[in-house]
């Protein structure tokens, strides 16, 4: 517990159906306002606390990168702490600390995010600091060796010494072959080793910038003095010209592919994938909703199919789970993973979750089971308004991969209509063995543990 | 800029004594047949919270570790006749959720539903069964004791957690804390359902319950629904009280060796009830240590000037007996002498010096100014309502939560860890592989 941490970083999103919602029950609205200079301003006026969450989103993250510079993101990311023209390294976050606030900043494939949750009068001591490193970040190269020493322990930490977590790296790396969502958020070993300070610097250069950015507040706030605050401290901050990011789209899959993954392990564990289209990959969007309602059969809970059919019921594996992340920037995959129970192999348990597979593509699912899983998403999108931190998670996620925050406000009444055929159709059509990749993780001898 | 900044902060620090923040009413009351009710209500969502916490964690084992988890696990299992398949249709059909956990002092059964008349009754019916019928079904048991044990055999795949159960096993010694939660293989092979039977009889009872309720309904509800729910309950018996832990022990080092790139460090020994008089000083003493981020002593000594860790903490962690003060970082093999000497160094300068008038300034600030963020969700309302009822403090301990941190002094907080962290007598684990160190000792 309390995990120190310049970067909380997204990997790997398991579940999805506690995701997007709308504001069906009590209706908060969103007020939106760009700057001259392209800055986006969301606000979303929650008055149950006398708090609030100030997040800034830039459209830069992992995917972003290219061979060599991958983990340029996220170490920049570390690097917003340390430093700009008026600060020192390290103000930045006494400042909050001294007015109460906690901060923090993640980075994932899509997305950079910085956010302080503060009482809410304090709202223009965040805007005036994200504003400051927003255009004047110095980066010194004393800082930068340290942090990058930092960010090398993270990845030991997550990566390195964590069966699964390597397991899941080497996967993608499997998986993908011209997406960008083939290397890891944290970057390899090697290209951290290799980088410089002035790869930093041209990295925030080009994409920090008012206008590839979305400023979200959520909580006890006046639109109208957020957007005056924001006015007051971003207006002066000049756009930047954007080439076109380039699309580089995954290449057609064109049949199954396969790998074993030795790990100094005690259990096996299967990970599995689809190539799946998602919201901001398509113009109809009905396939991508099913997507999500089916992940929701297979995984949404403790009825759902997994947990009923394999943990339960052949009792083959001791975990299991399904995930879609129908939100990300480009196209993805279906996930499944899961650990065989003692006495079972990853291939048998392999052999179980196609099993399921197989049964969506061939049967109806129950009208009983598909308004379950609408329930659950119902209720979910009630249970998220308790958190601030989560309503601006949502829009800003969605304003910064390209889909828009308005699609929040759809979430609901599209898995509503989504029907038993339409759940069947998608399996038939994207759950397809020439567009899967399965890993099987080894566990080897650990020699020398006691 | 800066001028700009130094005045905006000026400005706002006035606000931290002046701000007020509501802080909620807890109503209390007892059923007839023991149970401790406590309620507060809200306004704004139309949802429920609640968690009903037994004093049955793994320190109830005996000489059967495990049968606390293993039993919380079987709660939803099978109940009142229903198949495990049939009870979480019914939960999951009002997109209700429940949850189990044991710790070493408590298990918890959290649940969370919408206000509605048919998601209420739907859930609150399952979550009856569930707490008053549980069958412990054969095939439902067996099936979670397996599980249990590859969940104890994944524990070796884990530095983390071998450096954590080694610490526990070393600090407590021969006292129920130095167990493992879900147990060890031996033990747990050897749990039968009879055990998990027994242990329920004897633990499950309305004298060892709280029941914490937060969200949209009235009074008058929540009693209906608090009678309902535990009405029947057999009454039983309080848990005996826990002996107390051992406070003199040897102060030692234990390295276990792991194939790990980075070795996982902890320095540790208990020092904490709950409700203890010295709270507040070793609280805010040990948030300028290691439990602040940034800005606390021991993340600038490690990580922001040497670059040793990304993570590096230090926590006191109040349980019904003394629960441990603990400081943890992972670093590269090759560092860890040199971590383990900056952190000794800090603390040692903390516990001599104690912090400086700045840093407790700041310190207060934080705390001060961050207090409405612990009561920001009915979530976070519902977490601190639990530790404030099982803890013991009184009912309004946070209307006086910001005086008592206001009232701390440099003193007090070098007094409090001079008495209650006694270097000579921690233990530091650490997990990882024993290679040739590189030391920039300055």
């Amino acid at each position: 517990m309390r995990k120190l941490s310049a970067a909380v970083f997204v990997i790997n999103i398991i579940y999805s159906l506690n995701s997007f919602a709308s504001p069906d029950i009590q209706p908060n609205m969103v007020h939106e306002k760009v700057l001259k200079n392209g800055l986006k301003v969301l606000v979303k006026e929650d008055r149950r606390a006398p708090v609030m969450v100030s997040q800034i989103w830039y459209k830069v993250g992992a995917s972003y990168e290219h061979d060599g510079i991958t983990g340029l993101s996220h170490v920049l990311e570390h690097m917003m702490f340390q430093g700009t023209d008026n600060l020192e390294p390290g103000e930045f976050s006494k400042i909050i600390a001294e007015n109460g606030g906690r901060e923090n900043a993640f980075t994932g494939a899509d997305y950079t995010a910085y956010f302080q949750t503060m009482e809410a009068s304090r709202l223009e001591v965040s805007m005036k600091l994200e504003a400051e490193r927003m255009h004047k970040l110095k980066l010194q190269e004393k800082e930068f060796v340290k942090e990058l020493q930092v960010v090398m322990e993270e990845r030991r930490m997550r990566t390195e010494d964590k069966p699964q977590g390597q397991t899941y790296e080497y996967f993608k790396a499997l998986a993908y072959t011209s997406s960008p969502y083939r290397n890891p958020i944290i970057g390899w070993m090697q290209d951290l080793e290799d980088m410089q300070v002035a790869d930093l610097a041209a990295w925030y250069k080009q994409w920090y910038s008012p206008n590839n950015a979305t400023l979200v507040i959520v909580g006890d706030v006046d639109k109208e003095q957020v957007f005056s605050l924001a006015e007051q401290y971003f207006a002066a901050i000049p756009a930047a010209v954007f080439k076109p990011v380039k699309k580089r789209i995954e290449v057609p899959q064109l049949g199954i592919r396969r790998s074993i993954i030795k790990q100094k392990a005690q259990v096996p564990y299967l990970l599995m994938g689809f190539k799946v289209p998602v919201l901001n990959s398509v113009d109809d969007d009905a396939d991508i909703y099913a997507l999500e309602v089916l992940s929701g059969i297979l995984s949404g809970g403790n009825s759902a199919r997994l947990a009923s059919n394999i943990i339960r019921g052949s009792q083959v594996a001791s975990s299991a789970s399904a995930g879609y992340d129908m939100n990300a920037r480009l196209p993805t995959l279906f996930l499944f993973d899961g650990s065989p129970a003692q006495g079972y192999t990853a291939a048998q348990l392999e052999e179980a979750l196609l099993d399921q597979v197989k049964q969506l593509q061939t049967n109806l699912v129950e009208e009983k089971e598909l308004s379950r899983i609408k329930a659950q998403v119902i209720a979910s999108s009630v249970y998220e308004k308790d958190s601030n931190f989560y309503q601006g998670m949502q829009l800003g996620m969605l304003e910064t991969v390209g889909v828009g925050w308005q699609k929040a406000d759809e979430y609901v009444d599209k898995v509503k209509t989504v029907t038993a055929k339409q759940l069947r159709d998608v399996a038939k059509k994207y759950l397809i063995e020439d567009h899967l990749t399965v890993v099987h993780m080894q566990p080897e001898e650990i020699s020398n543990a006691n | 800029m800066r001028i700009n900044l130094a005045i905006l902060l000026g400005f706002v620090t006035l606000l931290v004594s002046t701000h007020s923040v509501a802080v909620p009413v807890i109503q209390h009351w007892k059923t007839d047949n023991g149970a401790s009710v406590y309620f507060v209500p809200t306004n704004g969502l139309p949802i429920l919270d609640a968690q009903l916490v037994f004093d049955a964690g793994s320190t109830r084992d005996a000489n059967k570790n495990g049968v606390a988890a293993l039993t919380s696990a079987l709660l939803d299992q099978g109940a009142a006749g229903q198949s495990a398949q049939q009870i979480a249709e019914k939960l999951e059909s009002v997109g209700a959720q429940m949850g189990v956990s044991t710790s070493r002092d408590f298990t918890s059964i959290s649940y969370r539903s919408l206000t509605d008349d048919e998601a209420l009754q739907t859930s609150w019916g399952v979550l009856n069964d569930v707490l008053n019928k549980p069958d412990f079904p054969a095939v439902g048991f067996k099936r979670e004791r397996k599980r249990t044990l590859l969940g104890i055999k994944k524990r070796q795949e884990s530095p983390a957690t071998l450096a954590q159960l080694a610490l526990y096993r070393e600090i407590y010694n021969n006292h129920p804390y130095a167990n493992a939660i879900q147990g060890v293989e031996e033990t747990v092979s050897a749990l039968e359902v009879i055990d998990l039977k027994q242990f329920y009889q004897q633990y499950y009872v309305a004298n060892n319950l709280t029941v914490v309720l937060v969200g949209g309904v009235t009074q008058e509800q929540a009693k209906k629904m608090v009678q309902e729910l535990v009405g029947s309950l057999p009454a039983g018996k309080k848990a005996s009280l826990l002996p107390e832990v051992n406070a003199d022990i040897e102060g030692k080092t234990i390295h276990q060796e792991y194939p790990s790139q980075q070795t996982h460090l902890m320095y540790s020994l208990p020092v904490l009830k709950q409700n203890d008089p010295d709270y507040f000083p070793l609280y805010v003493g040990n948030h300028i240590l290691g439990g602040s981020g940034f800005s606390s002593r021991i993340v600038k000594e490690i990580r922001e000037e040497r670059g040793l860790a990304y993570s590096a903490y230090s926590y006191f962690r109040p349980m019904r007996e003394n629960g441990p003060f603990l400081i943890g970082l992972q670093t590269r093999n090759e560092k860890v002498t040199e971590a383990s000497t900056a952190v000794k160094q800090t603390l040692q300068t903390f516990i001599q010096q104690g912090p400086t008038d700045e840093e407790l300034t700041v310190a207060k600030k934080n705390i001060m100014g961050g207090f409405a963020l612990k009561l920001d969700s009915n979530k976070k309302l519902l977490a601190n309502v639990v530790g404030i009822v099982t803890s013991g403090v009184p009912l309004d301990y946070l209307n006086s939560y910001t005086q008592k941190v206001a009232a701390v002094t440099q003193e007090q907080i070098r007094r409090a860890f001079q008495q209650r962290v006694m270097m000579n007598n921690m233990v530091m684990v650490t997990v990882g592989q024993s290679v040739e160190q590189k030391t920039n000792v300055d």
